[in-house]
């Protein structure tokens, strides 16, 4: 779809958002909290039939964030969804995997190395880390010195 | 000079390890064993399997999932044998010294299996094909 | 006494175990430079495969631990004898003493080293190696019908021209040329490719590839073990080649010009071998027991029928 229709559509999920940020003409990030994140992804998914991209996972000093990267290939967006996880002590968010299968490993990525739990996966084993790292120590997070 | 050493000198069967390098040192042997650099005429060979070698090229700065095998595969070859450390990675740790899945650089793995490894170093980021036929040769001159 | 001391030297030295290796680390020596001249490259010294077979032996030889350890050791020393017999066998036919039914004895002796290969690197205790040796039993299973079946048409072809007791012996088929015929050629043609397949040459070398299996059937060889196969596989260069040289190609050869002919003709083979191997890519075990079941099935069915004609009719070029 053209650009100018889907920043329209767009604004039919601005109830479960906290902004919209626009970097460039085709670079948009739905800004929202960690609770809202599987039913916007679902929206972006289903109903707008946009592709997924990857996830980011970030340690911002005062809280975590998930990026899931959505494209729309007909018009060269990309549309990112920034959810913030406002607690560090033990952070988690709901899973997009049930939804999309190809977000198993990179959430399982995310949480080998930032330690953020994904409700609802199904297969949240190590991945990366290799097999005798010790349990709870999460290497990119900003605390851990070397 | 036995007899043993002059054979192993002129006929040198290699076997390559990657122990988490980026596979720009890896495209560079591969370069290197193909017709255009010719290294038959020194006797060197490529072969599948670590039992049949007889100097080892490892690349990469040694993840720790790597370490174990790379202990493993040094246990695996058939003593006499000589570690070539390909690319600055392998030689230090290159540029991902101080990183968390680092287990030290290929020499210090090696020698935790036999402290009395022979290892050579080849560096370059990644060394050319002519620098490792260089490495080789000289290597093999000073066992 | 002297009849077992003469038999002692001709097995050990010659035209036995030091000439045939001899010949055979030639042979490979030949094998790598001809490929390296294909490739437009300079290739090994002559003294290479010698060395490569010096510097095995001085290595250490590691024995897993779920391997055999009778088998695993052995099966290269029965390879070895194996080919070692066929080739003393083979030279002396080309010189002139064989015994009737010879041809049966090196067909069943042409089996041993394959069959040793497919013990040893099943008691290797790894599934590289049964992989491997999986392979090898089923391209073994391929070919040798078809290698029999030349040899066959050849026995056929001669039929008319020999006497009967003479029929089965090396000797006899070694003065007549049958590859100077439409079906000799035919199965000229699907022998040099079973013994490619013998040989572990590329288009064939499936048991033994390097990038696929790790080197398949001998993985977990080393030291003078690996050295034993390395001689066996050179003196089968020697001993296959001879073998097509004896059946099809008219022999070697007993005096003089005779014998550079017979010389040259087992250089040509050995060359044809080298050419097939390097300008065809490797099948996969489907293909390759396809190729040899149906097509070179279909051709020596062709040419059986030729031959019977040929004989029937008198006409030696059929």
């Amino acid at each position: 779809m053209k650009q100018e229709e889907l920043d329209k559509r767009l604004l039919e999920v601005e109830g479960q958002l906290i902004g919209i940020e626009r970097t460039a003409a085709n670079r948009v990030y739905l800004l929202c909290e960690s609770e809202n994140v599987y039913p916007i992804c679902l929206f972006l998914f289903d109903t707008l039939a946009l592709r997924f991209v990857i996830s980011t996972g970030v340690d911002a000093e005062h809280c975590f964030e998930v990026l899931h990267h959505f494209t729309d290939d007909a018009c060269g967006c990309m549309v990112t969804v920034k959810a913030f996880i406002r607690d560090r002590e033990s952070p988690e968010i709901e899973s997009i995997t049930p939804l999309i299968a190809g977000a198993e490993w990179i959430e399982r990525e995310m949480h080998d190395i930032l330690g953020i739990k994904f409700r609802n996966h199904p297969n949240l084993k190590r991945l990366i880390l290799n097999d005798d790292w010790p349990e709870g120590v999460y290497p990119l997070r900003k605390e851990v010195q070397r | 000079m036995n007899w043993k050493m002059w054979a192993l000198k002129k006929s040198v069967w290699v076997f390559h390890v990657n122990c988490g390098a980026c596979n720009n040192c890896d495209i560079e042997i591969v370069n290197l064993l193909t017709p255009k650099f010719d290294v038959e005429r020194f006797g060197i060979k490529l072969v599948g399997s670590p039992r049949h070698a007889d100097a080892l090229l490892v690349t990469g700065a040694g993840t720790r999932q790597a370490a174990v095998r790379l202990r493993e595969v040094y246990r695996q070859t058939a003593k006499p044998c000589v570690v070539f450390c390909m690319g600055a990675c392998a030689c230090g740790m290159g540029i991902f010294e101080g990183a968390y899945h680092i287990a030290g650089p290929i020499d210090k793995i090696v020698k935790e299996v036999d402290p009395n490894a022979i290892v050579a170093y080849v560096p370059g980021c990644p060394p050319k094909p002519e620098a490792m036929i260089s490495g080789v040769v000289k290597a093999l001159a000073a066992i | 006494m002297s009849e077992a001391l003469t038999n002692v030297f001709w097995i050990l030295v010659f035209p036995g175990f030091v000439f045939t290796l001899a010949v055979g680390l030639f042979a490979s020596w030949l094998v790598r430079k001809v490929s390296a001249l294909v490739q437009w490259r300079v290739g090994p010294p002559v003294y290479q495969p010698a060395v490569d077979v010096m510097k095995l032996m001085g290595k250490e030889i590691l024995i897993p631990e779920s391997a055999h350890r009778a088998v695993f050791v052995t099966a290269p020393l029965v390879g070895l004898s194996g080919v070692l017999l066929l080739a003393t066998m083979l030279w002396l036919a080309g010189a002139g003493t064989a015994f009737v039914g010879d041809i049966i004895v090196a067909i069943y002796l042409m089996v041993l080293p394959s069959l040793a290969l497919i013990l040893g690197s099943s008691a290797s205790g790894s599934p590289h190696a049964s992989v491997g040796a999986a392979r090898e039993m089923k391209l073994v299973l391929g070919y040798e019908l078809p290698l029999v079946l030349a040899f066959v048409v050849v026995i056929i072809k001669t039929a008319g021209r020999l006497e009967a007791a003479e029929q089965l012996s090396l000797v006899a088929l070694a003065q007549h040329a049958p590859v100077l015929s439409i079906s000799g050629l035919l199965a000229f043609v699907v022998a040099l490719l079973c013994v490619q397949a013998k040989l572990g040459f590329v288009p064939f070398d499936i048991a033994e590839s390097e990038a696929e299996l790790a080197s398949g059937v001998m993985i977990e060889y080393s030291g003078a073990l690996l050295a034993v196969w390395k001689l066996m596989q050179a003196m089968m260069l020697v001993a296959l080649p001879l073998f097509l040289v004896v059946v099809f190609l008219g022999g070697l050869g007993t005096s003089g010009l005779g014998v550079l002919g017979g010389i040259g003709k087992y250089v040509l083979v050995v060359v044809l071998v080298i050419l097939i191997k390097n300008t065809n890519p490797r099948v996969r075990i489907d293909q390759a027991m396809r190729f040899f079941w149906c097509y070179c099935g279909t051709a020596l069915v062709a040419a059986v029928i030729l031959a019977t004609l040929g004989n029937y009719y008198g006409l030696r070029w059929l």
